[in-house]
């Protein structure tokens, strides 16, 4: 991997709850305090926020995505088949974003049904290279080749250790 | 002189013990001198045949090691010491030589002379790396022994002795050899004059520094590497002269080791520094504080980290050690805590964090140290946190506070005085900015983390000061807050302050909560001010464990309880009051629950204060409380259980006597309809109305009082003197399950009755009346109502009923007990109860909620290994017998609801005869049957998790029907195929373990499909499911060979 550190001092944000601690609004519809509330939801951005926000940053591995503020609840879309997701890396020069975008499409391929079709793409403006970045994020057959290469798979494996850490 | 000179040709001719022995005697009882031995050698020893020669030195050292020690004499001594120098000079008898050698060193009146001989003639002739290690091992051992007995001698030798001894063991490489070496040059670098030689000490016990060593497979010496790392470590502290070769040493360790050297490095650097002194910290002071800031600021591993942090402290400790308290502090910490502080001007940042662990470790160093770093980081952090610029990070700053004040609370520095908490000077300053956080979100909840450090230090805070802080974490908590951890944290830090000053709490926080409980319940629709009394009554019960604020939380509940039970004006609709009601008296049972776990010492005077409005309240209102037409109202049966736990809470904290005096009242209430004494409350009971619950011409709802009789009478001690106040126990229990089996209305009631049976059975089995009791139902109940009975639905519940009886004499440890559970499996033919009788066999052995040691039941230990030891190879024999394919299945049946009820290790064993059974369960139509297999399958699986099955020769056992299993999880936890979330969920827990226990090669072929059966799963409509098909799938993917 590269050795230049692009960010060595990060800010770091406070984590909120992950879904499952978050009392759903459906329980306070209930008049008992007993009717536990039933949890038939549909797929939505907070699920699929908990599925990435625990993936550590290949360059502060002690960190996550979520306290480095790359990826946040606000910042996945979904829509029925259909999800997207943006992420900020930390600085605009930041050489680990293509590795990152790919740690979450990674974890998303693994994790989510196979009917969502997934886009990844930098936030606009947050990075210098961001087209090549987006466009290297969302080409199958880039993703598939990057996937072969057994060295990047090791340091994405790695980053995915976290991923179901709550 | 001749039987030595027999004994010697013998053993010479064949070496065996015998001779030696006979020998020893001989000397021992005076019969046979040594002189006779040596003469009879005397051939031997000189002869020209190596091997002869090597003999003879050999006999003698062997019967000098085992002769006893007082038969030597300082000729015999001095002449023995000279003959084995002089054999050392032979290559062929150095061997025995050093063996005799080391036998003359354990005696203790070996001269001064002698010990100076020995070791100039070990000098001079053995040549270590010419000896193989049991050799060497002889020669550490003399050495071993000669400075535990003679050390003076060996330090008057001087130098002589040192350089003798470090060119000697040089290059030794033995951990058993080293750890005698080790624990040799210790004492060498306390005891010896080291000045001149101390180098060449360093050299030859540094060399071996860091311990790399890792022991063999099976090694038989049990020497671990962690053994010889501390022997090593209490050696390399031996001697302050050590310091100045060692901390470049260490230093290059740190920087260039791996994880595992680093930390040993550190750890050593920790022990080792306070030894070397201040002097040597002080000179290395920069290159350490360099290295360690390193492996704290970008730490490789948190272990690593915690020990970089602790090797901190103590270059700080050693370097300060002997400054005053006031001292001016120059030098490292100064510039460290600099240092610090300047990273600390951007406090949102990742660095922050180790900046805040760095300045923190100094506040446990040396008084002088940790006065100055709060006297500069204090202030630095609070005029930081109301900087206008620094708005956004305030929650950042105020977090790194807080881990200061928790620090400086838990400093390890004594606190004699308020002089010594060196916080105390900034206190005001720190309130004003902590209560000031409290107002924004994000610094809202570091606020309370720094306030609930500032009010647990001891002596820091006054009371008014206290006070003020309640008041302003009340303002947090009546403000509605989104962020639930935030309002968690708050009443965690009023809970906090209420353990020691419940005052403040009881005059502000309380009435605040009160006033958030309306008189009248809110009206169906009104979800706000539903949320509004569920806030304020879970902080209450959160707060009022304390034992004064607990009984005002029961007076003031009790009394909206009345409102809510005769109200003034009727509300149209019941059922808000009832849910409001039930939220009330759940708030009170789950206080109580939790003070009962503690033993706290007040519960039993409830008996008096809150047991009786209890009834009362549930006489009301199932006797005269307004009911919405259709609907519930207070009589709820939810309501009903929720007071009968309460019920059941107090009693069981009551003493024998308070028992009975209870019981007598109770029962007068329950069977003669004396319930006047029992329910005293506010509200007045009708005087027309009989009481009469378990009464068969009873109005209707009456009955549904029984879960309070029920709650309370299993909670009676099995003392006699709390007997039952009926004038014949059996003929109670007779009609009482009479009365369950055919005029109970429901469930609830009737299980409430066989509570009541099987606690009376379980305390009171070996009572006179139970016997007749015990017979009848065994043979009449048996016959009349299971065996032959009008409907099956009456027999179902008999067979309930019974195995209740069964399960109170089991767990009791009554003979009885097993011949009741044998009569079950006569049922298992019978096509309309088998399978009920099947579930019940699983019943009695499944843990319960009433018998208990907190309901005062006799319980023998390990009475379920006996049940399940008796029953199982009958289940186990039945299931595998196929020539009846119903009765089959009904074994089945049992199985599966047996086995998640037994302890494993009463199963253990059968697993391999019970997998394939264990897998026809997973096919049987009833989820709960199926989730408790399941249940069983992962605890054993998670047992092979932990003992590493798959990487263990022998495998897991269910390596064999792994691909089975996983096929038929996979159908488990598709939605389509199977409607129960539980069994989804389980089905899909196993899948996520099974590549933890097999190897990858059997399920290899499955890979594909159960990844792509997961995928599916990962759409499952309950999201529960969807996580557990998450982690299964993660757990899929890494899964290769």
């Amino acid at each position: 991997m590269d050795s230049q550190i692009f960010n060595p001092n990060p800010t770091i944000i406070a984590t909120t709850q992950p879904i499952a601690r978050r009392r759903a609004t459906q329980a306070k519809l209930s008049l008992w305090l007993l009717d536990g509330d039933d949890d038939s939801k549909p797929i939505d951005a907070d699920e699929v926020f908990d599925l990435i926000r625990s993936i550590s940053d290949p360059e502060h591995r002690s960190m996550t995505l979520e306290q480095l503020a790359v990826v946040s609840a606000p910042q996945v879309t979904v829509t029925p088949n259909h999800i997207l997701v943006e992420f900020t890396p930390t600085v605009p020069h930041c050489g680990m974003s293509t590795l990152i975008g790919l740690s979450i499409r990674v974890r998303l391929l693994r994790t989510l049904p196979t009917r969502f079709k997934i886009d990844i793409r930098v936030k606009p403006g947050s990075h210098q290279s961001e087209h090549a970045v987006n466009k290297q994020l969302n080409d199958k057959e880039r993703v598939a080749a990057a996937l072969e290469n057994p060295a990047l798979v090791d340091v994405l494996e790695t980053c995915l250790e976290s991923a179901g850490r709550r | 002189m001749e039987t030595a000179e027999r004994y010697v040709r013998t053993w010479v001719a064949s070496p065996r013990d015998k001779e030696i022995e006979d020998t020893v005697s001989g000397i021992s009882d005076g019969q046979l001198k040594l002189v006779h031995v040596v003469k009879a050698l005397g051939e031997y020893l000189t002869s020209e045949e190596d091997d002869l020669r090597n003999k003879g030195v050999e006999f003698l050292a062997l019967v000098v090691g085992k002769s006893p020690l007082e038969k030597f004499n300082l000729q015999s001594i001095k002449v023995l010491v000279a003959f084995f120098a002089s054999k050392l000079e032979d290559t062929e008898t150095i061997i025995p030589a050093l063996k005799g050698i080391l036998a003359i060193t354990r005696i203790p009146a070996l001269s001064s002379e002698n010990v100076i001989d020995i070791c100039a003639a070990i000098f001079a002739h053995v040549k270590m790396q010419a000896l193989v290690q049991v050799q060497r091992h002889t020669v550490f051992s003399i050495f071993d022994s000669l400075v535990a007995m003679h050390r003076d001698v060996l330090k008057s030798m001087g130098e002589r002795f040192l350089s003798g001894y470090i060119a000697l063991v040089d290059g030794e490489k033995d951990p058993r050899n080293l750890m005698i070496a080790f624990a040799i040059a210790r004492v060498l670098a306390i005891e010896f004059d080291i000045s001149i030689k101390f180098e060449d000490l360093f050299n030859i016990t540094f060399c071996y520094f860091p311990i790399t060593f890792r022991a063999p497979e099976n090694d038989p010496y049990g020497i671990t590497a962690e053994d010889l790392k501390l022997t090593l470590r209490s050696c390399l502290s031996a001697s302050p002269l050590f310091g100045n070769l060692a901390v470049p040493l260490f230093l290059d360790k740190i920087n260039a080791g791996s994880p595992v050297t680093k930390r040993d490095t550190l750890q050593t650097l920790s022990v080792c520094l306070p030894v070397y002194g201040s002097r040597v910290a002080g000179k290395f002071a920069r290159q350490l504080w360099s290295s360690l800031k390193l492996e704290i600021f970008q730490p490789t591993d948190p272990e690593t980290e915690e020990e970089a942090l602790k090797a901190t402290q103590v270059v700080i400790k050693t370097i300060y050690a002997d400054e005053v308290t006031d001292a001016e502090v120059d030098g490292l910490a100064k510039d460290a805590c600099e240092e610090c502080i300047q990273i600390l001007k951007e406090p949102e940042k990742s660095q922050a964090k180790p900046a805040i662990k760095v300045l923190c470790a100094f506040i446990s160093t040396t008084p002088s140290v940790s006065r100055y770093t709060l006297s500069h980081v204090v202030p630095h952090l609070t005029k930081l946190s109301v900087d206008p610029d620094e708005l956004p990070n305030r929650g950042a700053v105020l977090s790194l506070l807080a881990s200061l004040i928790a620090a400086s609370r838990d400093s390890a520095l004594k606190v004699i005085n308020s002089e010594d908490i060196f916080l105390l000077p900034f206190k005001d300053e720190v309130l004003g900015v902590l209560v000031l956080g409290l107002k924004g979100k994000s610094s809202l909840c570091p606020a309370i983390e720094g306030l609930s450090g500032l009010v647990t230090t001891p002596d820091l805070l006054d009371d008014d000061e206290i006070g003020f802080v309640v008041q302003k974490v009340n303002e947090v908590i009546s403000d509605q807050q989104e962020d639930l951890g935030a309002s968690d944290a708050a009443l965690d830090l009023l809970k906090t302050i209420s353990c020691n000053t419940p005052s403040h709490i009881a005059r502000m926080t309380l009435p605040l909560l009160f006033s958030t409980l309306p008189e009248h319940a809110p009206v169906r629709e009104d979800i706000e001010g539903r949320e509004k009394y569920r806030r304020g009554l879970s902080a209450l019960s959160h707060l009022c464990t304390q034992p004064d604020l607990f009984e005002t939380l029961v007076v003031r509940l009790s009394v909206r309880l009345s409102f809510l039970y005769a109200p003034t004006t009727v509300p149209e609709d019941t059922e808000p009051s009832a849910a409001y009601a039930h939220a009330l008296l759940s708030t009170l049972a789950d206080v109580l629950a939790r003070k009962v776990e503690r033993g706290d010492l007040d519960v039993p005077k409830y008996v008096d204060r809150l047991v009786p409005r209890l009834f009362n309240l549930a006489a009301y209102g199932v006797l005269l409380a307004p009911k919405s037409p259709g609907g519930t109202g207070v009589a709820d049966p939810r309501i009903i259980s929720v007071s009968a736990r309460l019920v059941n809470l107090v009693v069981q904290s009551l003493s024998a006597q308070k028992q009975e005096t209870f019981a007598s009242t109770l029962f007068a209430a329950y069977l003669k309809g004396e319930v006047a004494t029992l329910a005293i409350g506010d509200l007045s009971l009708p005087a027309d109305t009989r009481f009469s619950p378990f009464g068969l011409a009873a109005p209707e709802d009456q009955a549904s009082l029984v879960p309070l009789f029920s709650g309370a009478v299993i909670a009676l001690r099995p003392e006699a003197r709390v007997k039952i106040p009926v004038d014949d126990e059996g003929a109670f229990l007779e009609e009482l399950l009479n009365w369950s089996i055919r005029y109970a209305k429901n469930n609830t009631q009737r299980e409430c009755a066989w509570q009541v049976v099987t606690a009376v059975v379980n305390k009171h089995a070996l009572a006179q009346d139970l016997d007749a009791f015990l017979d009848a139902t065994f043979s009449t109940f048996w016959n009349e109502e299971i065996a032959t009975s009008p409907g099956p639905d009456t027999r179902r519940r008999a067979i309930s009923a019974w195995a209740w009886i069964s399960r109170a004499l089991l767990v009791r440890g009554h003979p009885k007990a097993l011949i009741f559970v044998d009569r079950l499996f006569e049922l298992f033919g019978d096509a309309d109860v088998g399978w009920d009788a099947a579930r019940a066999i699983g019943q009695v052995g499944t843990a319960d909620k009433e018998l208990t040691k907190r309901n005062h039941a006799i319980i023998k230990i390990l009475h379920a290994q006996k049940y399940a030891s008796s029953t199982l190879p009958k289940i186990i024999a039945g299931a595998q017998d196929s020539t009846d394919p119903l009765r089959q299945t009904v074994h089945l049946v049992a199985l599966a609801a047996l086995i998640k009820a037994i302890p494993k290790t009463a199963y253990e064993h059968e697993l391999p005869t019970l997998m394939p059974l264990l897998l026809r369960g997973l096919s049987l139509p009833d989820p709960t049957l199926r989730a408790g297999v399941i249940d069983t399958l992962l605890s054993a699986a998670q047992a092979d998790v932990e003992a590493g099955a798959k990487t263990a020769s022998e495998g897991s056992v269910i390596t064999e029907h792994a691909s089975s299993l996983a096929s038929i999880m996979l159908q488990n936890s598709a939605a389509s195929e199977m409607a129960d979330t539980r069994v989804r969920v389980g089905a899909l827990k196993y899948l996520a373990v099974l590549p933890k226990i097999v190897r990858y090669s059997v399920l290899h072929p499955q890979k594909a499909t159960v990844l792509r059966e997961l995928a599916r799963a990962s759409d499952d409509p309950k999201r529960a499911v969807r996580k557990e098909a998450v982690e299964a799938r993660t757990s899929w993917f890494r899964y290769s060979g």
